[in-house]
This record gives C-alpha cells, sequence and structure tokens, in this order.
C-alpha cells in the first residue's frame, strides 16, 4: 500500500524543485480551505476564486514557511487574511440595497426549506443555513474548531488573536447558532437538534 | 460567573477542569435545566461534528496548479545545518579547553612571584597601511557585499 506522505515532506519536495507534488498538497487541503471561504463568500465562484487565490499565495510564500509549526494552521492564516481582504473590497461595491436583498433572499430560503419535505427532516441543511446567516467571523471560527482539526490556541495563531478570545467567540458564535437554529426550525427544534 | 451554557460547552469540549467536569457530570444528573440544556447542545456538537465539507468543483486542483506554474519555484529561505557538525565542533572544542586545563595543571607551578607587566612601546602609523592598492581592495568587498544584500532584498520582495 502506498504510503501517504506528511505535510512537511511534500513541502520539502517541492523546496527541493519538486513542483508536481504541491498538486497533493492542493488536493488534501482544498475542501476545507474552500468551505472556509464559503463562510465569506456566500457564492461558490467567489469562494473558488479566493480558494485558489489562496493556494497562490502559499505557494509562492512556501519558502518563508517555519516548519515548527503545522502547516494547516499557516495555510488558514492566509485563508482567513484572504477572504477578509475579500470581503472589504466587497463591501466597498456593495450598497445598503444589497443587504435588504439579502433580508429577502434569506426569506426565501427558509420558504424554499418549509416548503420542501425532504430538506425539512435534514438537520444538516438548518446548520448550513444558520451557519450562513452568521457574521462570517463566528462561522469561521466554529468551522475552523469543528472542521480544521483546530486547537483553541492554533485558531488564536491562524486569527492572530489570544486563545481566551476564541474560547469567548467560539461561546458566543454557538450561542448566536443555537438562535438561528431554533429561528429556522421554531416548533421543530426540540425535534430536530 | 460562567452561564449553563458556557459551563456545558466546556464540558462537551472537554476544555474545563476534572473538578468542573466532576461538577457539571453531576449537575445534569440531578439538575432538569442542566440536563436540557446538556441535550439541546449536545445534539448541536454532534450536527457540527459530522458536518460534511464542501467540495470545490472538479477541476480545481487543476486550475490551481495552472496558476502555480505560472509562478517562481518556491526555495527555502533557511539554510539547512546539521546538528551533528555543530556537535562536533561543540566537542573539539571542550576537549581543547580540557587538554589545556589538564596540561596547565599537571605542568604549572603556582607560587605567586612579584609580577610586573612589560612595558610595550606600541607605535601603530596606520597611514602606512592605507594604500591606493589597498583602498581598491576595500571599495570592491564593499560593491560585493552591496550586491549580496540587494539581492538577498530583490529574492524577499518577489517571493511577496
Amino acid at each position: 500500500m502506498k504510503q501517504e506522505l506528511s505535510d512537511l515532506a511534500l513541502i520539502t519536495m517541492i523546496l527541493e524543485g519538486n513542483t508536481a507534488a504541491y498538486a497533493q498538497l492542493v488536493k488534501r487541503h482544498q475542501r476545507f480551505v474552500f468551505t472556509l471561504a464559503m463562510r465569506f463568500a456566500k457564492s461558490r465562484e467567489d469562494a473558488e476564486e479566493i480558494s485558489q487565490d489562496c493556494f497562490v499565495k502559499a505557494y509562492r510564500a512556501l519558502g518563508t514557511f517555519k516548519q515548527d509549526a503545522k502547516f494547516t494552521t499557516w495555510l488558514y492564516t492566509i485563508t482567513y487574511t484572504t477572504a477578509m481582504t475579500f470581503l472589504r473590497k466587497r463591501r466597498l461595491d456593495i450598497t445598503s440595497i444589497d443587504d435588504e436583498g439579502a433580508a429577502i433572499q434569506l426569506e426565501n430560503h427558509i420558504s424554499d426549506y418549509n416548503a420542501n419535505a425532504i430538506e425539512k427532516t435534514s438537520g444538516h441543511a438548518y446548520l448550513n443555513l444558520a451557519i450562513g446567516m452568521l457574521i462570517p467571523d463566528d462561522a469561521a471560527i466554529i468551522t475552523l474548531f469543528y472542521k480544521g482539526e483546530q486547537s483553541l490556541e492554533e485558531i488564536g495563531q491562524a486569527l492572530n488573536m489570544e486563545s481566551n478570545t476564541i474560547k469567548v467567540k467560539l461561546h458566543r458564535a454557538r450561542a448566536r447558532l443555537k438562535e438561528k437554529l431554533q429561528y429556522l426550525l421554531k416548533d421543530e427544534v426540540k425535534e430536530l437538534i | 460567573m460562567k452561564s449553563i451554557d458556557e459551563q456545558i460547552w466546556d464540558y462537551i469540549d472537554n476544555t474545563c477542569s476534572q473538578e468542573e467536569k466532576l461538577i457539571v457530570a453531576a449537575k445534569i444528573a440531578s439538575d432538569e435545566t442542566y440536563s436540557t440544556v446538556y441535550a439541546e447542545l449536545l445534539q448541536i456538537h454532534q450536527l457540527l461534528d459530522t458536518e460534511q465539507l464542501d467540495e470545490p468543483s472538479m477541476s480545481f486542483t487543476r486550475n490551481v496548479m495552472d496558476l502555480v506554474e505560472l509562478e517562481i519555484a518556491p526555495v527555502s529561505l533557511k539554510t539547512k545545518v546539521d546538528k551533528r557538525i555543530i556537535y562536533a565542533i561543540t566537542a573539539v572544542f571542550v576537549l581543547l579547553l580540557i587538554y589545556i586545563v589538564c596540561y596547565a595543571a599537571a605542568h604549572g607551578t603556582y607560587a605567586v612571584a612579584d609580577f610586573k607587566l612589560p612595558k610595550m612601546q606600541i607605535s601603530f602609523d596606520i597611514s602606512q597601511y592605507i594604500t591606493p592598492l589597498f583602498m581598491k581592495i576595500f571599495l570592491f568587498v564593499d560593491v560585493v557585499l552591496g550586491l549580496i544584500y540587494l539581492d538577498g532584498f530583490l529574492r524577499r520582495k518577489s517571493l511577496r
């Protein structure tokens, strides 16, 4: 059976000139980076653009990566800053009218879900919708904690915050998530969550 | 003071002390409010834990590699030094010091004699060393060092 190389072994190969090995690193982490980007961008096209940009930036800076830390923590820092830059750029383009549009879109999402009996039974569909209603920072912290296999200290490192701040933010984010789920599921909350 | 939610999240995440863990476990077992909140939060936790990651398009890796091919190949900015070399050099110096101390201890005499530092006549005229040739070598070395620094600076800039 072919043994899978570690992230650090792949990075060493890339730095020694085997640049094709970067494809393995991309394949390994693309799903998480894309999911994290989705927490900021909301559309698949924008999330793909952010993720691609993030992997290109990581490639350019690979020589500066200190190999005493986890590659994922470093990669998520790049993803977070790239996504935040994307949001800032977006904010300049979007007017307040679009915010109203987003609220209407959200209502439509809810009614779509109410109309769909199959989706109604899916806790994950509601969960994704509820995460989508959170502010990007909250959604990112929840995603990093549950899907990024990152400790509070590592999340703090990635987001440039203290681990205690991350802990408080995680508590608040989950409290807000619970509220959103209760709002979405109303009476069904007790059955589904 | 932590709220019930916070206490239970800490219990679920296993980020509280053993003592706190026992207290919360006891409250969950005896207090209905705690057990209800625990059941709710545990289900949210399980939902979050089992949530699937989003999948980018099939061509994602290929698109990234196409972009990456246009970039300059990354090189390590850190020169790797074999630790064994450092240990070997240290060992040589330590052995040398031990040898000198042992030699001095074996052959030295410890009588403290009347000791005076010899007077030295030092006359050092620097102007005799500053010749046109010296100045040329000095400037040449400066230019080389400047070019090395500029090369390093531009390399770092291009990697950013």
